[in-house]
């Protein structure tokens, strides 16, 4: 059976745990038990590289409780390199927009409290 | 199958409400009741929507009212999908009447949280979204359609002006609505200046929180005949999903349940965009009307900010969109949203829509979604 702690642990070591279907190679991040694509059961354990480029994000000023001490911190949208896949997670010390023009290149660096910590390369 | 219709509908104001979860979403069924003109005991069962009745200490809400309506022999279902939970919960009701398993069905939807205050409800609401990347990461709601923003801004050179315009036109309708929550004038210049929420969206991009409930009686078309002059009829109805997490969409820029749903119900209804003359969108935040007004079809992709600089979506526009101030004036109690809605298009379709009514309108659409549009219902509807 899958696990998020197995994802995370690959998280803290900079990779993404992705998961590919045996029949027609479409990638999900490890939470997937059936592919989005074919509806195939099997799957291939795959390591990625957790680097890529910020598509998108938004400056928090106004968080969910436990947030309150990392504000102002974005939260991101990263479309990981050679890949289909994009991953999301919190990056801090974003104070405004010139901070992280689109299309920076960034990188999952851990998991903790703040969920999966991704920062610019 | 069945046709259906919408014989009668109510709501409370939308707003801080004192009373009660049971009580305010009492009082909306009891005016949908009467405003039907039938007797509780028709009533063959029962859809309640909420989200977190556990803030005002009444969850399992069905049962509830249904005893205090004076028929606890009658079943119902309480239904949790996020800010979608009142569009899906009347598709529910709509499927059971099309089915035939029931001739007159109640749908109520109610939400009661101002109480709790903004950290609640930023909180519990982020519990709404894929959590282990959104809401844990971090993300608020403003903050996952800020993102859509931001993504949209870039890709359509669309500006924070054009997202303020949405708000403006919304709160100008609001103003008509004596129930609407935020009865209030604005102007873009009052959008830019008001506090950033969640970057680029400021306070006045952002619905509020509402407590509120809505109320609508369907029934099969022949009961319709029987009992009333003035009902609506279902013309259309569709459902969608999307990937719960805005990461595994394709286009951060799209809701892809929105388009199955609406495409769906086109589809029922055999008509097109064209034909709509109004429509209640979910704008949970301005950025989420421009989107939803594309993915229903009224607008290209990254035109529908043409349209809204053109007055096109505003009351005397070609296509009026959110004639009743939307989730932006009148308010968000999310568990009763898709329900009021309806209750909208059946005043507008009816004749009681007072100052903000849609000149010659015959057909209306509701459009519901909960999270980021991870779950979505359409409805169309037809003046009889």
């Amino acid at each position: 059976m899958l696990s998020k702690e197995e994802f995370i642990n690959y998280t803290k070591e900079g990779k993404i745990l992705a998961r590919k279907c045996t029949r027609c190679g479409h990638l999900h991040l490890v939470t997937t038990y059936f592919c989005q694509n074919c509806g195939n059961k099997g799957f291939e354990n795959t390591v990625i590289d957790g680097k890529g480029t910020i598509v998108t994000y938004t400056i928090i000023t106004v968080p969910p409780e436990g947030f309150e001490k990392y504000v102002p911190y974005a939260w991101v949208v990263m479309k990981v390199d050679n890949s289909e896949l994009s991953i999301s997670g919190f990056m801090g010390g974003i104070k405004s927009p010139a901070d992280l023009p689109l299309g920076t290149k960034a990188k999952i660096v851990d998991h903790d409290e703040r969920g999966i910590v991704i920062e610019k390369q | 199958m069945e046709k259906v219709c919408v014989i009668g509908a109510g709501s409370t104001k939308y707003g801080k409400l004192a009373d009660s979860i049971t009580d305010i979403a009492l009082q909306a069924s009891v005016d949908a009741i009467e405003s039907a003109g039938i007797e509780p005991k028709e009533i063959q069962a029962g859809y309640i929507s909420n989200v977190f009745g556990i803030a005002d200490k009444q969850v399992h809400l069905g049962p509830v009212i249904m005893s205090d309506l004076g028929i606890p022999e009658v079943p119902s279902l309480s239904i949790e999908s996020a800010c979608g939970s009142g569009s899906i919960s009347f598709r529910e009701a709509f499927a059971n009447v099309a089915a035939g398993f029931y001739d007159v069905v109640l749908a109520t939807g109610v939400e009661k949280v101002t109480h709790t205050g903004t950290e609640w409800t930023t909180t519990y609401f982020s519990y709404c979204s894929d959590f282990f990347y959104e809401g844990g990461a971090g993300a608020s709601f403003p903050g996952l359609f800020a993102s859509m923003a931001r993504a949209y801004l870039a890709e359509y050179k669309a500006t924070e002006e054009d997202l303020a315009m949405v708000a403006v036109k919304n709160h100008d309708n609001g103003m008509l609505n004596p129930k609407a929550h935020l009865r209030k004038k604005i102007t873009v210049d009052d959008v830019l200046k008001s506090a950033v929420v969640a970057s680029p969206l400021k306070l006045y991009d952002c619905c509020p929180f509402s407590d509120g409930a809505s109320s609508v009686i369907l029934c099969s078309e022949k009961f319709a005949k029987a009992h009333s002059k003035n009902y609506i009829q279902v013309i259309g109805s569709g459902r969608g999903g999307s990937p719960a997490a805005l990461q595994g969409r394709q286009h951060i820029t799209e809701i892809p349940s929105t388009k199955i749903a609406s495409q769906a119900a086109y589809k029922m209804a055999g008509i097109t965009p064209k034909d709509i003359d109004f429509a209640e969108v979910h704008d949970c935040f301005t950025i989420a009307e421009l989107v939803d007004s594309e993915d229903l079809g009224f607008f290209e992709k990254g035109k529908a900010v043409q349209g809204v600089r053109e007055g096109r979506t505003r009351l005397n526009g070609d296509i009026p969109i959110n004639p009743s101030g939307g989730l932006k004036s009148k308010g968000h109690p999310i568990g009763a949203t898709g329900i009021g809605q309806v209750a909208e298009v059946f005043d507008q379709l009816t004749g009681k829509a007072g100052e903000r009514t849609v000149k010659d309108a015959q057909i209306g659409l509701t459009h519901n979604f909960g999270a980021t549009g991870a779950s979505c219902a359409v409805h169309i509807f037809k003046s009889v």
